[in-house]
């Protein structure tokens, strides 16, 4: 056996031997050649180190601080705990710029939480509805076509002037079958140079938040802007790669931040 | 597995996180979270970037763990979620988790092994750090395959079937990562010599 055929055969017997043991020609030429031996024995080494840094790191407190927060603004917890004092929505964020800035919410109003989000729920839950409509029916062709589901659902929920309410998935208690279609979403957002004109119902939230103070306000409408952006790139990803499941799915929770960032926006203006 | 702060069970934990209770959540977190954030942190090299894509992930198994039944080890589901939680990540923007052009690069650009010629070995162990360091230094496509295979015990077809590339691409990527590897380390190694 020569060199050459060593470096072929390489990559298929490294992970085929658990032991390490290598097949007799091979172990032959090894025993008797310093660089092939150097080199099996060096990448035996890095995949053995290798393995030794999984788990090795810690994450900082923040991440389940800001992981506790969103499970109580979704109401996935039932019981909150007094130690997480904010609510917020840190993981809709452009990577590429400075440490996320929460949404600063208190947590004591959990009751009067409650009592708004009965007549958010229509607002929140047909927008998911029409999110997962989108994703989850409408071919990737069409779905470049249409205008923002968000759009169409607030023609009849007005955000500004909540209809009453009917049967809707609750905020704070979803459906095992919501709980299933929330999922996939990375944080991260980058956004595009130029921002489309904002549609009617992102008009009538930034209206709404407008009577904020100025520096929540910018907060509020950063925010929208970041989901925004998420939306319509993973839905351009979402057109060009219509067989990923994962970006349809990453898509229906973009539509779901969107939701819960009006939620938590009108329970502050409440 | 049992957290030994909260006394109960994995099982347990996720019995109760299933109610709805913030202590169970906790502890479910506080059990997986070094594995979770090791793994998101060693795909992006990136530690803000990897705390998002920690916290994305828990908070997707949170909001699903109502539809666990067990089949399955909570351990292998909440890896899983993560690698795919990370992986949509890259994907979105447009680094390649494994393409042609970077295997035809990289054939261009992998270390030689200049058989024949007098090599440095990698003798006894190799520091931690600068494993890191050299992981970090690998094309995004690599170091993914590296990742999920030597450092988190994947195998191929598992890989082939995440990242959407073939099992011999999978073998073919890693060995051009542990080659790359060996070469950053063997620099690194000089270099150090050269200062200390």
């Amino acid at each position: 056996m020569t060199c050459s055929e060593v470096e072929r055969i390489l990559p298929e017997l490294l992970d085929g031997a658990p032991d390490g043991a290598l097949p007799g020609g091979l172990e032959a030429h090894v025993k008797s050649c310093p660089a092939c031996s150097d080199l099996v024995s060096d990448l035996k080494l890095i995949a053995s180190e290798a393995r030794q840094l999984a788990a090795t790191e810690e994450p900082a407190p923040r991440v389940w601080v800001r992981i506790a927060a969103q499970l109580r603004a979704e109401g996935l917890i039932s019981d909150p705990a007094i130690s997480v004092p904010t609510i917020s929505v840190p993981t809709i964020r452009d990577p590429e710029s400075a440490p996320a800035r929460p949404i600063l919410v208190p947590t004591s109003s959990r009751r009067r939480w409650t009592s708004t989000a009965r007549w958010l729920a229509p607002v929140a839950a047909a927008l998911l509805v029409a999110g997962s409509y989108v994703v989850s029916h409408k071919p990737a062709p069409e779905m470049a076509k249409q205008p923002a589901p968000a759009a169409a659902v607030t023609a009849q929920t007005p955000v500004t002037a909540p209809v009453p309410v009917t049967p809707a998935a609750p905020v704070s208690a979803p459906a095992p079958q919501q709980l299933a279609q929330k999922s996939d979403k990375p944080t991260g957002a980058i956004r595009p140079a130029v921002e489309p004109e904002p549609s009617t119902e992102d008009q009538q939230f930034l209206s709404a938040v407008s009577t904020l103070a100025p520096s929540t306000r910018a907060t509020y409408e950063n925010q929208l802007q970041a989901v925004n952006a998420d939306i319509r790139e993973t839905q351009a990803y979402v057109d060009r790669n219509p067989g990923d499941a994962d970006a349809r799915q990453h898509l229906m929770d973009a539509y779901q931040q969107k939701a819960l960032l009006y939620q938590i926006a009108l329970d502050r203006i409440q | 597995m049992t957290d030994p702060k909260q006394g109960i069970s994995e099982r347990e934990a996720i019995e109760q996180a299933k109610q709805g209770h913030e202590a169970a959540f906790e502890v479910l977190y506080h059990l997986h979270k070094r594995r979770v954030y090791s793994l998101c942190l060693r795909m992006v090299s990136n530690p803000a970037q990897a705390e998002d894509l920690a916290q994305e992930a828990f908070l997707q198994l949170f909001r699903k763990i109502a539809t666990f039944r067990g089949e399955s080890a909570f351990s292998t589901w909440l890896h899983r979620m993560t690698v795919n939680v990370v992986l949509m990540q890259l994907r979105k923007k447009n680094l390649p988790v494994v393409s042609l052009e970077e295997t035809l690069e990289a054939d261009n650009e992998a270390p030689r092994k200049e058989f024949g010629a007098k090599d440095v070995k990698l003798t006894g162990a190799v520091d931690r750090l600068q494993l890191q360091r050299a992981i970090d230094r690998l094309p995004p496509g690599y170091r993914t395959v590296f990742v999920l295979h030597d450092v988190e015990g994947f195998e191929h077809n598992e890989i082939a079937q995440m990242v959407g590339c073939s099992i011999g691409n999978s073998k073919s990527q890693l060995h051009k990562a542990r080659l790359k590897l060996r070469e950053h380390l063997k620099f690194m190694r000089a270099e150090k010599a050269k200062t200390g």
